[in-house]
C-alpha cells in the first residue's frame, strides 16, 4: 500500500527556522573578517549572548555577570515553556548535524523504533564536569559548547581550507599558465579566482597552527551523525544537557490521540533525538528537540503538541540519571581540576615563553575564566598573528586558546580589534593609545642566526619594520675582525626593552622563514607583573 | 609598437633639438613650452591649502616635463605605483601623497589612457594599508583601478642584474605600457633615505634577502623596471625613523613635488631635501655607476625649478 508522505507546516517551518540561523551563523564567521577598524560585526556575539550555559560558567567561575544576559534568561524562560527548541529550531550546531545526519540512510519501516540509551546521561555528565570544575575557576566550555565549538571549527578550518583549495588550485594553473591551442585556461581561471577573492572571500587566506586536530575533530562529530543522528546533541552536547534540565516539565507537551494509534512506530523512527515519542507516557521533554518530525510522521494525525498548565504534571518518562553518576562525574570534575593545574605553568609559578597573548588579555588565571576558545579573535585578526595554543604553550586548561604566532602574522600596530570583537572580555577593549602602551612580549635576538652577528653580514630588515616611536631596534656599528688582521665595521641591531611591546613584526619580517632570527616571548607582558625581568632605564617601576 | 603622434614628434623634435644645442655649448632659453629632464616645484601660497598644494605641483611638475602625453600614448594601461607601504593614515608621510596620486591618474585619463591601474605590494596587511593610506579612495574616485598585489601571482623572471639574477616580479605592472613611480621622500634606517628607486621593492616579493644588499638590488630591479618617468612626493617629509614612520614630530612640510624621467637624479634631489650629499647615499652612487642616471644633475640635466603660490 502506497501511503502518501505526510506533510507539516511546522516540519517545514523549522528547518527554515534552522536553516536562516545556521546561515546568520556562517555569514557572522565571514563577515567577523571584513571589519578591522575598531567595530564588531553587528550580531557578532548574539550567539554567544543567547548560550545560557556560557552566561552561567562565566557566572559561576568568573564572578561576573556576562553581558548580554538577558538573551541567555530569553533562551532559558522559552527552554521552560517550551522545551528543547533552541536545539530544535536556533542552534546551528544543531541545525548543522541534523543536516548531515539527512545523508544517513533511512531506516526500514520494519525498524524498530529507537529507544532511549543510557548514554544519553552522557551530556548530563559532562555538564556536570564543567560546572564542578568552574565552580574552582577552571572551565573548558569553549572546548565542549557546541557555539565555541562551531565558531572556531569554521574560523580555523573551514573557511581557510576553503579559500586555500580555490587559491592553490587557481595558483597552479596560473604559475604553470596552460593553454589548449590559443585558448589560454588563465583566461577562465583568474577572472574565477578574483570574484572569490574579492567577492567571496574578500581577505587574505588565514592559515593556523593546530587547524588539524581541530579539523579532524570537526570531521569526527560530523561523521558521528552516521553511527547515530545528531550524536553529539544526543550524548555529549553540554548545553543540550543544561536544557534538557531545565525543560523536565514544559508547558508545550507531545500529545497523542490513543484512539487513533495503531502503534505502528512510525514516530519513532522518525525522532532524532530517542526521545520515546512511541512509547506509551514514556515520551521525554528532556531529550525532545521540538522538532515536529512524530508529528509529521503519523499518518493518522494522532501526534500533537499542545499547550497544557504548567502546573499539571506530564505524563512523561523522567530524566535518567543516576545519582551515582552524577557524584563520579563531580569527583571526576574535581579531579580534573587538578590534573589540569598539575604544571608549574598552569599553577603560574613561570610563564611559559612562547604564550605571547594578544593585547588586552586580562591576567592569565582571570582570562581562562573567560575565554571560551570560540576563535571570533583569531578569524578577526587581520594579519592572521592568533592562532590556537596548544598543550605545549598553554597547558591543558588553555588549550586553543587565543595565541600569538609571529612567524605568521604581528600584531598590527594600529589595529585593536581582537578586544573589541571578544564576546567574553578576555581580551580586553583598548584605545589604540592604550593598545600601542600595552607589551605582549618582548623580543630577542638570536645572535646565532642573525646575519650581522652570525654572518657579519648587513641586514636591517626588522629594524626597518619596527613600528614604535623611537624604534625598539637600533644599530650599533661595532668593529669585527674577519681575518688576517684585517677588521670590518658592521652594524648590529639590539632591543631596546624600553620601547620594545612585543608586537612580532620583527619576527614576522626576518629574513629566515623557518625559525626567525629575532623572536618574542611572553617576557615584560604588561598582563602579569611578576613576569617583567627588566627594570625600565628610567622612571617608575 | 606604439604609435607616435604629431604631438610626440613635435616633442622629440623640440627635444633633438635641445640636445643639439647642449652639444653645441649654445646657452639654451629658458623657454617654459620646452619640456624638460626634470622639474622641482615648491608651494610658497597658504600651506593649509594642502589639497590644492598637492594637485598644482604635480601638475605643474608634469607640464614642464612635457605633460603626460610625452609619456602616455592613446589606449595605453598605466600602472601608477605609488609607495603604500605601511598602515598609517597620510599625515604621517609613511605613504605618498594621496592627491599627487589622484592627480597623476587624472593626468593619464587625460591623455589617453585606456586604464589606469595604481597598486604597490605594501609591507602591512594589505586592506587596512591601502585604505588607511587614502589612496584606494583617491585612486577610485579619479577613475583608477585600485589593485590588489596578490602574493600568490608573482612570477619569477629573469632580472639579470649584477646581483640579481631571478626574482618574482608582478607581472601585471611589467605588463603595463608605462609604469608611474611615484614614491613620498623619507628617512630610511638602512639606506639613509627612501626615495624614486627603492620604490621599486614595491614591484617584487621575497624582498627580505634584499636588505642585506640594499644598494645592488635596488640598482638591479630599477634597471629592469627601465624607468621613464618618475614623481617625488616630498610634501611631508618623513624626516627620522622612516620608512615606517608613526610620530607627527619626524614629519617636516617641505611642499615639494619634484617630477622627472631620470630616477637616479630625482633621488640626488631627494637626498638634498633630506640633508644629505648623494654621493654619500649608496643606492644613488650604484645607479649612477650602472648608469640609470645622472647624480649632478644641475649640471648635467636641463632641471627647472619653480615655485608655485
Amino acid at each position: 500500500m502506497n501511503i502518501p508522505r505526510p506533510r507539516s507546516w511546522m516540519q517545514w517551518g523549522r528547518r527554515l527556522c534552522q536553516a536562516v540561523f545556521l546561515l546568520l551563523f556562517v555569514w557572522l564567521v565571514l563577515v567577523t573578517r571584513l571589519y578591522d577598524e575598531g567595530e564588531a560585526p553587528p550580531l557578532l556575539s548574539v550567539f554567544f549572548e543567547l548560550n545560557p550555559l556560557i552566561a552561567l560558567v562565566k557566572w559561576i567561575s568568573a564572578r561576573t555577570i556576562a553581558t548580554g544576559l538577558l538573551l541567555a534568561l530569553l533562551t532559558i524562560v522559552g527552554t521552560l515553556i517550551l522545551g528543547r527548541v533552541f536545539c530544535g529550531w536556533v542552534c546551528p550546531f544543531g541545525a548543522f548535524h541534523h543536516l548531515v545526519a539527512w545523508f544517513r540512510k533511512r531506516p526500514e519501516a520494519s525498524a524498530l523504533p529507537e529507544d532511549r540509551s543510557i548514554w544519553q546521561r552522557g551530556k548530563y555528565l559532562v555538564l556536570v564536569v564543567l560546572l564542578v570544575m568552574a565552580v574552582f575557576g577552571v572551565h573548558w566550555i569553549g572546548i565542549l559548547d557546541p557555539l565555541a565549538l562551531f565558531y572556531r571549527s569554521l574560523a580555523v578550518v573551514a573557511y581557510p581550507a576553503a579559500q586555500y583549495a580555490v587559491d592553490d588550485a587557481s595558483t597552479s594553473i596560473f604559475q604553470a599558465d596552460p593553454s589548449i591551442g590559443s585558448f589560454e585556461i588563465t583566461s577562465v581561471s583568474e577572472p574565477a579566482y578574483r570574484f572569490m577573492r574579492d567577492r567571496v572571500f574578500r581577505v587574505g587566506r588565514q592559515a593556523f597552527v593546530g587547524g588539524a586536530t581541530i579539523g579532524l575533530i570537526f570531521l569526527g562529530l560530523a561523521g558521528l551523525n552516521f553511527v547515530k543522528p545528531r550524536f553529539w546533541c544526543r550524548y555529549v552536547c553540554p548545553l543540550g544537557g543544561l536544557l534538557g534540565l531545565v525543560s523536565i516539565r514544559p508547558s508545550l507537551r507531545l500529545v497523542r490521540d490513543e484512539d487513533t494509534c495503531n502503534e505502528c512506530g512510525r514516530c519513532g523512527r522518525a525522532c532524532p533525538a530517542a526521545a520515546q515519542p512511541h512509547k506509551h507516557g514514556e515520551w521525554l521533554p528532556t531529550e525532545c528537540y521540538v522538532c515536529w518530525n512524530c508529528v509529521a510522521a503519523c499518518n493518522f494525525k494522532g501526534l500533537s503538541f499542545a499547550f497544557e498548565s504548567p502546573l499539571s504534571r506530564p505524563k512523561v518518562g523522567s530524566l535518567d540519571l543516576s545519582r551515582r553518576a552524577v557524584i563520579a562525574a563531580g569527583i571526576g570534575g574535581f579531579a580534573g581540576l587538578f590534573a589540569f593545574r598539575l604544571t608549574p605553568h598552569a599553577q603560574g609559578q613561570i610563564y611559559p615563553p612562547d604564550l605571547v597573548r594578544p593585547p588586552g588579555s586580562r591576567p592569565e588565571r582571570e582570562f581562562l575564566q573567560r575565554c571560551i576558545q570560540c576563535g571570533v579573535c583569531m578569524r578577526g585578526c587581520p594579519t592572521n598573528a592568533l592562532h590556537p595554543a596548544g598543550f605545549f604553550e598553554a597547558g591543558i586548561e588553555g588549550l586553543w586558546t587565543p595565541m600569538v604566532v609571529a612567524k605568521r602574522g604581528y600584531c598590527q600596530h594600529t589595529c585593536n580589534q581582537c578586544g573589541i570583537i571578544c564576546p567574553t572580555g578576555a581580551i580586553q577593549p583598548l584605545s589604540l593609545e592604550e593598545k600601542q602602551s600595552t607589551s605582549i612580549g618582548l623580543a630577542f635576538f638570536d645572535t646565532t642566526r642573525c646575519l650581522p652577528y652570525a654572518f657579519n653580514r648587513e641586514c636591517i630588515i626588522c629594524e626597518e619594520h619596527c613600528p614604535v616611536t623611537p624604534k625598539a631596534i637600533t644599530f650599533v656599528t661595532r668593529e669585527i675582525e674577519i681575518g688576517d688582521g684585517q677588521t670590518q665595521m658592521i652594524r648590529q641591531p639590539q632591543v631596546d626593552p624600553d620601547q620594545c611591546i612585543g608586537c612580532g613584526i620583527c619576527e614576522w619580517s626576518c629574513v629566515f622563514s623557518d625559525r626567525a632570527a629575532i623572536r618574542i616571548t611572553s617576557a615584560g607582558e604588561s598582563r602579569h607583573s611578576r613576569n617583567q625581568p627588566i627594570l625600565p632605564s628610567f622612571g617608575p617601576y | 609598437m606604439k604609435k607616435s603622434t604629431r604631438r610626440d614628434f613635435l616633442k622629440q623634435s623640440a627635444l633633438a633639438t635641445g640636445a643639439l644645442a647642449a652639444a653645441g655649448r649654445l646657452a639654451i632659453a629658458e623657454d617654459a613650452a620646452s619640456p624638460v629632464d626634470m622639474c622641482i616645484a615648491k608651494w610658497e601660497g597658504d600651506p593649509d591649502a594642502l589639497t590644492e598644494l598637492a594637485t598644482r605641483l604635480t601638475e605643474e611638475a608634469i607640464e614642464a616635463i612635457g605633460g603626460m602625453g610625452r609619456f602616455v600614448n592613446q589606449g595605453d594601461v598605466i600602472w601608477v605605483k605609488p609607495n603604500i607601504a605601511w598602515d598609517h593614515s597620510p599625515e604621517y608621510a609613511a605613504n605618498t601623497n594621496p592627491d599627487v596620486v589622484k592627480t597623476l591618474v587624472r593626468l593619464c585619463f587625460d591623455a589617453g589612457a585606456r586604464q589606469v591601474k595604481v597598486g604597490d605590494n605594501p609591507c602591512h596587511q594589505w586592506e587596512r594599508t591601502y585604505r588607511n593610506s587614502g589612496i584606494a579612495d583617491a585612486a577610485r574616485e579619479a577613475g583608477a583601478d585600485v589593485i590588489h598585489v596578490d602574493r600568490s601571482r608573482f612570477r619569477d623572471m629573469e632580472i639579470g642584474g649584477g646581483r640579481l639574477q631571478t626574482h618574482p616580479v608582478y607581472p601585471e605592472i611589467v605588463e603595463s605600457d608605462l609604469v608611474i613611480n611615484v614614491p613620498v621622500a623619507k628617512h630610511h634606517g638602512s639606506t639613509t633615505v627612501t626615495l624614486c628607486m627603492k620604490n621599486y621593492m614595491g614591484v617584487v616579493e621575497n624582498r627580505g634577502v634584499f636588505h642585506q644588499d640594499l644598494p645592488s638590488c635596488i640598482r638591479d630591479i630599477t634597471a629592469f623596471m627601465k624607468p621613464r618617468i618618475s614623481v617625488l612626493d616630498a610634501i611631508r617629509v618623513l624626516t627620522a625613523n622612516g620608512p615606517t614612520g608613526g610620530n607627527l614630530d619626524d614629519v617636516r612640510r617641505m611642499d615639494t613635488v619634484a617630477a622627472g624621467t631620470d630616477v637616479v637624479a630625482l633621488d640626488a634631489f631627494g637626498c638634498e631635501l633630506l640633508g644629505h650629499d648623494p654621493h654619500t647615499i649608496d643606492t644613488v652612487t650604484y645607479g649612477h655607476e650602472a648608469g640609470l642616471g645622472e647624480i649632478d644633475f644641475r649640471d648635467k640635466l636641463n632641471v627647472r625649478e619653480m615655485t608655485i603660490s
